[in-house]
């Protein structure tokens, strides 16, 4: 064993190193476990945080804890058993992709956007892809866009399900996430015969998609659309006729209209506050002007909402997914681009409607083959904003759920 | 309050004091003195001195911590029983799982333990959240400079006989992450590992498979590292 510290003496932080800070040690870090930071508040913020009133205490909640969806780190402040207020530290699965994508070029970089959002992954590639496409001045065929709408549809059915079985893991119930994981494993393997992954897709390239419609995929979409109304109703009644989890999320973690607007939130969070405001329709982009479907909004904007919400969304891409089956065009599903992309200097934004909100990329270009700088904007990390706003007031069991409620992925947090 | 009128304080909000015309003068760090949290009791959180993390590593250079309390001890060790082979094929027939998800690969591991794939039916427990309950750590996920140091005290804290499954690319060579500059490219860099399942992510009958051959391993009694440092073992300059 290789050690240079005295087992017995008690750890020297220095004054103001904190766990980010990369000339932190291993062995140091071992020492920072505690909720309070080895260092003294640099913000206000922190310092009004971590000040403890009158019968209060610090709670540490994660890095690795079963349901803060990955490997996010709260620190909770308590009284008794109400959370008085709420602090996450983030970093733990800091991946470096943005700098990671500037060393790579224009092919290489779609690759690393897969893991950020490893629930739906197609979607993260998307915008990527999207903002290439702007940069290079490429024209998509239909074909290839009926395709990415198809597939992407499909992964939001993979994610919503997921959801609904975590939501109900956090509410301390087993058995939806058996019947979700069916759910999502027979979308995933559909997927994993059009793509050839199961799970970090790779599919999108830049001028349209990675390989044509094939006839195990389209076997085993068929098989699967003939049952999935069917299944997925007898798998939402597990939880919608349940009287204990209606009435625990009822009322459970309200988002009002101001907060959410104010907080820049989107996807299904915001749509469960009264507001109808989903990209595919506000800035229609690839084939979604032609598909007919509708905006599922609610007014409650409590977390029973936010789920009914998602549920609704999978009935409408379900339509979406028949519009595209019945209406894709022939034709080809790759536009003629050269092997070496060398875009126009100059910027580009392109930005989706996901599961959990508007995923963006800006792309900047130098004219060289690789991306000068690519800047992501994940919806996970807007609504994980949300959390210090709606938690104060509520009990210990419910900040898992209301944090599961907002559906976020850490991956795309902290990038 | 022991900031002065005007500091500029990051997050503050409110009224920001005027942006200095001469941008190119470094601008310090606000150091605010430690002056304003402390704990109502002043005997808790040890009084205010630095923190000491409960290490088992006393206990590993006193050795009891390695010792297998269920086979024979003293000099009787060294001598393989049938007694040895039974408690190995209990061992191997119910592994405790923790469950650590850390990224992708989580989803994966999780897959492995539901409806489809049901881990259990070869003995494979479902998930433990309590390191404490644990008996291997499947690290499922990209392990980044900053998580490595919780997930050596997972390590730790979990009993012994233990074992580690390295899971996905990211675990084993540092996969599509290797040239990032916060990411540990493989986790035999801290911590001994028994079984790598390579696979960005590997599909849920990999991570079988490898769960396979650790029970494999421990059958034969390899499995676990009697003569290896259980710990932070980290080389010096990660």
């Amino acid at each position: 064993m290789t050690t240079s510290r005295d087992p017995a003496a008690p750890y020297d932080i220095p004054a103001h190193a904190s766990a980010d800070d990369p000339r932190v040690t291993l062995e140091e870090q071992l020492g920072v476990f505690e909720p309070i930071p080895p260092y003294p508040p640099r913000t206000e913020r922190e310092a009004e945080f971590y000040t403890l009133g009158e019968g209060e205490m610090f709670i540490n909640m994660g890095p690795q804890h079963p349901s803060t969806h990955g490997v996010l780190r709260v620190v909770l402040k308590l009284n008794g058993e109400q959370v008085v207020d709420l602090d996450p530290v983030l970093g733990y699965l800091h991946r470096g992709v943005e700098k990671l994508c500037e060393n790579a070029d224009f092919h290489q970089a779609i690759c690393y956007m897969d893991p950020l959002e490893y629930v739906s992954s197609l979607f993260c590639e998307w915008p990527a892809v999207m903002a290439f496409e702007k940069l290079l001045d490429v024209e998509v065929p239909r074909r290839a866009e009926y395709i990415r709408v198809l597939s992407t549809e499909l992964n939001r059915i993979a994610s919503h399900a997921l959801f609904m079985g975590w939501m109900a893991l956090d509410l301390g119930g087993l058995t939806p996430i058996l019947y979700s994981f069916i759910e999502r494993d027979e979308i995933v393997e559909m997927l994993a015969a059009l793509t050839g992954q199961r799970m970090l897709f790779n599919y999108f390239r830049v001028g349209g998609v990675n390989g044509d419609l094939n006839h195990e995929f389209m076997s085993r979409l068929g098989a699967w659309m003939s049952r999935a109304t069917d299944q997925i109703e007898a798998s939402l009644t597990l939880l919608n006729e349940n009287e204990i989890f209606v009435r625990r999320m009822r009322g459970l973690g309200v988002l009002d209209r101001e907060t959410a607007l104010r907080m820049a939130v989107s996807g299904p969070n915001i749509r469960a506050s009264g507001i109808p405001f989903d990209l595919r329709r506000a800035h229609p982009y690839s084939v979604f002007p032609e598909l007919e479907f509708d905006i599922p909004t609610r007014q409650e904007g409590d977390c029973l909402a936010r789920y009914l919400l998602r549920m609704d969304e999978i009935k409408q891409s379900l339509r979406i997914i028949d519009q595209c089956l019945h209406e894709m065009p022939d034709g080809p599903v790759m536009a003629k681009v050269p092997r070496l992309l060398r875009a126009r200097p100059g910027r580009a934004f392109a930005a989706v409607e996901g599961p959990r909100g508007v995923y963006g990329v800006h792309a900047i270009s130098d004219g060289t083959d690789q991306p000068f700088r690519m800047r992501i904007h994940d919806p996970s990390f807007v609504n994980l904003q949300l959390v210090p706003l709606m938690m104060p007031g509520n009990l210990v069991a419910d900040t898992m759920a209301i944090m599961a409620s907002l559906d976020p992925i850490m991956g795309g947090i902290d990038k | 309050m022991a900031l002065t009128a005007g500091t500029p304080t990051p997050g503050s909000g409110g009224d920001l004091p005027a942006v200095a015309d001469d941008r190119r003068e470094v601008v310090e760090p606000i150091i605010v003195p430690n002056t304003l949290w402390r704990p109502v009791d002043p005997a808790a959180y040890d009084g205010g001195r630095p923190t000491q993390i409960t290490h088992l590593r006393e206990l590993e250079a006193s050795g009891l911590a390695r010792r297998d309390d269920a086979r024979w001890g003293g000099a009787l060790e060294v001598i393989p029983t049938k007694a040895d082979y039974v408690l190995d094929l209990i061992r191997m027939n119910s592994l405790w799982p923790l469950l650590s998800g850390l990224a992708c690969c989580a989803i994966e591991m999780m897959s492995a333990a539901t409806s489809k794939n049901d881990m259990d039916r070869w003995g494979m427990f479902p998930f433990r959240a309590s390191p404490r309950q644990a008996d291997v750590l499947i690290v499922a996920g990209t392990l980044t400079t900053k998580m490595a140091g919780p997930l050596l005290r997972l390590w730790e804290q979990m009993p012994e006989p233990k074992w580690c499954v390295a899971m996905g690319d990211c675990t084993c060579s540092g996969g599509r992450y290797k040239r990032s500059y916060s990411t540990i490219e493989g986790i035999d860099r801290v911590m001994p590992v028994d079984v790598y399942v390579p696979g960005c992510p590997p599909r849920p009958e990999g991570l079988i498979y490898g769960m396979m051959k650790l029970q494999q391993l421990i059958k034969d009694a390899r499995g676990h590292w009697p003569e290896k440092p259980v710990g932070p073992t980290v080389p010096d300059g990660i």
